[in-house]
């Protein structure tokens, strides 16, 4: 009697009764209920007539006036299949198989995609291709005819993604090729195999798991695009929900419940893409049978020809890569005119794209000179950049974080060889967001949370006022438990089971080993998902977009706004300068940020102290000279 | 000591430990030996904490501790990966267990380097991390880590796997000399009889969840008590009924109901046989070289058996050549066929 009393009250019990309550309140509160709501919301539509009308919205989209943004959302998504696996391909070959002069250069080009990404990186392409753009700019001066209007809709928005989603290439694709063992190259090559025949018949057959992956992957990109859609103009699925869910009744057929039928069909796509994905990744693959692998060697390719042509084409992928990045840095630093004129002048540098505050002066059409005071504004200096920043870091940084403390209490739980059913339940509930669209979550939050009903948030509307950043927080955290879990679930495995044991046979409890033996191996994995997650976060724009309130204008809304606010007369006059600086900062965060994960977070405490050695080592010497 | 009464231990439908029941002294380096999935690292297991059994107790030092905690019953461990933990020093490795005793500061570093110094570890590789020390340094700190506390016994899985060859026999003595120093209980896991009969005080020879003999080094290699055990410990060979007939008709006393085998090294080639002894005409038909010794292949017409002869330098005898063997019906092991295993300790 005693001990069952004792065993109710101990401390691991009620944390246990604690875990629960909280994973059951997130997985009801924050995931079902709100995208069930959605749901339900399609069939609950009033006709005009004032009458519930179950099947409107559908006879709606029958009709075919919804049917547009479907096909443009499916046209969109299977061309950057085609066009993104031939762009990641070839930039991962020319890397890492064959052997072309410069890879190196080559591989941190195709790799700029990593640190600017979304609004970023589609405000860049446009910064140069637009219809006022640089390049389109220059074009149009050495061919009039020249359509100047060429970067718009569909083709601009396949181009821009082509090479804005070939980051998961040079990520994935490139550590599966270079897991490759060479001794099977070699061994083809042995029996006579050319090396074209060893690339198609050796090398392609072990990377096409990865590829489909990738490509699955790619296909939800295409379908859930959402930035380069809404800033160059094309009518996809995502930009047509953001819109209808900020419409009302008044000006069209049941906006909301049109937004929602188009989530649900987007969410249908996901699902179907992504059963297809994991019972394909369940089968099984080829397991390398190697055990003493060989690096892979860089081919030379021995036609010249097609040396030369894979030189060409390589450096011509690099310029496409390159050409945003580094004009955008140019031209961060020139003067507000060099940027309006889309013209460098060498001759005039400048931080006031970064930190400045200058007066505006301009002459008005009746002659006059008029003053719109600090209207030229750097990133640092300009309020609403500031708040825009402010706001992304504080949010992102807590939802980053959020996920990842969530995660690895879940990792834990699910880790323990006696959670083996209840751990299934767990991992199955926080992977449950992977399976809708990002817009879906934030759109079932704006409208089910738009109520003072809702009883477990303590009847808030949380849609209201700075409530709206709680929201945030929220949506950002639920949206990245999937990712967070894959990689911190991976990490967990590299632990071995004696550890635990052998901290519990010298005396620890369960929580100090945790925190002592456990957490440490998993820190650095830990950190890095919840930069990942940093990154992703602080320069997301669909996401706020989708909630579209004043009190949470993230840093990408910003920047977005950026474009369409700039005007002579108006208080922006340098807004471009302002973009391409943010664009800059954004890639410094970011390339700081994956720095410190895959460069510094990923050495073990011996390299580590080995580097501390040889910096104690140097030091010594220089202050032995010194002295 | 230590007892194991009649522990059973199961996972799911599966009986991975029969009615276990060991016995071991104060002091005494005992050894689990055993195929791979006999069991060992069950019971051994068991004693920690780490599984717990259907039915059965442990006592130790006549306390029942069945249903300690682990982290309650001061028994060290020492695993075959060594499970040090790998983003702590050497230094903090050793420190962990005293750290959650909550020892002094000052007491702590004073034991942590007095176990270094005893188990040979420098106040340099003390500062190391882990990952930066050898195999054999690594199992230093392991046996450290496990010994620091105190612990009243010290139990290891297959410590000495993990190494090489001529590292294992050197720490194998190392080890040795380290238990008889501390003179702690020592309860170690092995599948190498050659190292269970070296270091042993006395075994334990588990399979299928039983435990077939409990017994000095000697006893389990000389008088194996049943016939897996002298099949398991060291070369041996079994007789055919052919050879045990021709034993009979010389006068040798032996049982041709039984399986009966002999050890190689207590067969003889080409000696004066002595009263008692019986001699068996052969051809050898091969021979293995190793130096200290050499092991002749010798066709006894209806089987080959193995001899093993010292490497004197005068006898060595040629592929082909006649030989006879001599053997003395004593030393023969005798078996009644499909007797079952399931001894008690």
């Amino acid at each position: 009697m005693n001990t069952t009393l004792e065993k109710k009250f101990h401390p691991d019990f009620l944390l246990r009764i604690l875990g629960v309550t909280f994973f059951a309140y997130l997985f009801f509160g924050f995931m079902l209920l709100p995208c069930l709501n959605t749901l339900t919301s399609i069939f609950n539509v009033k006709n005009a007539a004032g009458e519930r009308d179950a099947f409107a919205v559908i006879r709606f989209f029958l009709a075919g006036s919804m049917g547009k943004y479907v096909w443009n959302s499916l046209k969109l998504a299977v061309l950057l299949v085609i066009t993104v696996n031939v762009v990641g391909i070839s930039i991962v070959l020319l890397t890492e198989y064959f052997d072309i002069k410069g890879a190196k250069i080559l591989r941190l080009g195709y790799m700029t995609t990593m640190i600017y990404s979304g609004v970023a990186l589609v405000t860049g392409y446009m910064f140069l291709y637009a219809s006022d753009g640089i390049l389109t700019t220059a074009l149009k001066n050495a061919f009039p005819n020249m359509n100047n209007s060429w970067f718009s809709g569909f083709n601009a928005v396949l181009f821009t993604m082509t090479f804005a989603c070939t980051s998961n290439h040079m990520l994935f694709l490139r550590n599966a090729i270079r897991g490759i063992d060479y001794n099977t190259v070699e061994a083809a090559r042995n029996m006579g195999a050319k090396p074209f025949k060893v690339l198609w018949k050796v090398v392609f057959p072990t990377l096409i798991p990865t590829l489909f992956s990738l490509t699955v992957m790619t296909f939800i990109t295409g379908l859930c695009a959402m930035s380069a859609p809404t800033l160059l103009g094309y009518d996809s699925i995502n930009p047509e929900i953001v819109r209808l869910a900020g419409s009302s009744s008044a000006d069209e057929a049941f906006p909301q419940a049109r937004a929602a039928l188009l989530s649900i069909i987007l969410a249908m796509f996901t699902i179907v893409l992504l059963t297809v994905l994991s019972s394909y990744e369940r089968k099984g693959h080829y397991l390398s049978v190697s055990k003493t692998k060989a690096k892979l060697q860089k081919q030379k390719i021995n036609n010249p020809v097609w040396n030369v042509v894979a030189h060409i084409y390589a450096y011509v992928l690099f310029v496409i890569y390159m050409t945003p990045v580094v004009m955008i840095v140019i031209f961060s630093f020139q003067t507000y005119s060099a940027i309006r004129l889309k013209k460098l002048d060498l001759s005039q540098w400048t931080l006031i794209n970064y930190f400045g505050q200058q007066d505006y002066e301009y002459l008005t059409g009746r002659g006059k000179y008029k003053t719109r005071v600090g209207s030229i504004s750097g990133v640092f200096a300009n309020e609403a950049t500031l708040g825009g920043i402010k706001l992304s870091f504080i949010l992102s940084a807590l939802a980053a974080a959020l996920a990842c403390v969530i995660v690895v209490v879940a990792c834990n739980y699910i880790f323990q060889k006696k959670h083996k059913r209840s751990g299934v339940v767990l991992e199955y509930a926080l992977l449950f967001p992977w399976l809708l669209p990002t817009i879906l979550i934030c759109y079932s939050y704006r409208t089910y949370f738009n109520s003072n009903s809702i009883w477990y948030v303590g009847n808030q509307n949380l849609y209201y006022a700075q409530n709206v950043r709680l929201l945030i927080v929220m949506a950002y955290t639920v949206t990245k438990l999937p990712f967070s879990l894959r990689m911190i679930k991976a990490s967990f495995y590299s632990i071995d089971e004696e550890l635990e044991e052998a901290a519990r046979n010298l005396g620890a409890r369960k929580i100090y080993t945790f925190l002592r033996v456990k957490l440490p191996i998993i820190l650095p994995s830990v950190l890095a998902v919840f930069a990942l997650n940093f990154n992703a976060l602080f320069t997301e724009y669909d996401m706020s977009a989708t909630f579209a309130s004043t009190y949470g204008t993230s840093y990408a809304m910003v920047i977005q706004a950026m474009c369409r606010e700039e005007g002579l007369y108006g208080y922006n006059v340098n807004a471009s300068g302002r973009r391409c600086a943010s664009t800059v900062f954004i890639m410094i965060v970011s390339g700081i940020i994956l720095y410190l994960v895959y460069g510094v977070g990923a050495r073990d405490l011996g390299e580590r102290l080995e580097a501390r050695d040889r910096r104690r080592k140097l030091f010594a010497k220089l202050t032995g000279k010194n002295g | 000591m230590i007892r194991l009464n009649d522990i059973v231990v199961k996972f799911g439908d599966f009986t991975a430990l029969h009615d276990i029941n060991v016995h071991v002294k104060e002091g005494e380096f005992f050894t689990f030996l055993g195929p791979s999935g006999c069991g060992k690292t069950t019971t051994l297991r068991t004693i920690t904490g780490f599984i717990e059994p259907v039915s059965g107790t442990v006592v130790v030092k006549d306390k029942d501790i069945t249903h300690v905690p682990i982290e309650d019953r001061n028994i060290g461990i020492v695993f075959q990966s060594y499970a040090l933990f790998p983003t702590m020093t050497v230094y903090d490795n050793i420190a962990f267990g005293l750290k959650i005793k909550k020892l002094k500061k000052a007491e702590i570093d004073e034991k942590v380097r007095d176990i270094a110094k005893k188990v040979d570890l420098s106040d340099e590789q003390l500062q190391k991390a882990v990952s930066q020390l050898s195999g054999g340094q690594q199992q230093r700190v392991a046996i450290a880590r496990a010994l620091v506390t105190g612990p009243a016994i010290i139990c290891m899985d297959e410590p000495l796997s993990n190494l090489d060859a001529k590292l294992r026999v050197q720490l194998r003595n190392e080890l040795k000399k380290m238990q008889k120093d501390f003179g702690i209980t020592t309860i170690y896991v092995t599948h190498d009889q050659e190292e269970a009969l070296t270091l042993s005080d006395r075994i334990a020879v588990f399979n299928k969840g039983y435990i077939e003999q409990i017994g000095t080094p000697n006893e389990v290699y000389n008088f194996s008590k049943t016939e897996f055990v002298c099949n398991f410990i060291g070369d041996i060979n079994k007789l055919s009924g052919e050879v045990v007939r021709k034993i009979l008709a010389a006068g040798g006393k032996v049982d041709p109901e039984k399986n009966n085998y002999v050890r190689l090294e207590r067969l003889h080639v080409n000696v004066d046989v002595q009263p008692g002894q019986v001699a068996l005409d052969g051809v050898v038909t091969m021979r293995e070289y190793y130096g200290l010794y050499i092991k002749y292949y010798i066709d006894l017409g209806s089987q080959i058996i193995k001899v093993i002869e010292k490497n004197d330098g005068v006898c060595i005898y040629e592929e082909g050549q006649k030989v006879q063997v001599v053997l003395d019906p004593r030393d023969i092991m005798a078996y009644t066929p499909g007797e079952k295993v399931g001894e008690e300790g």
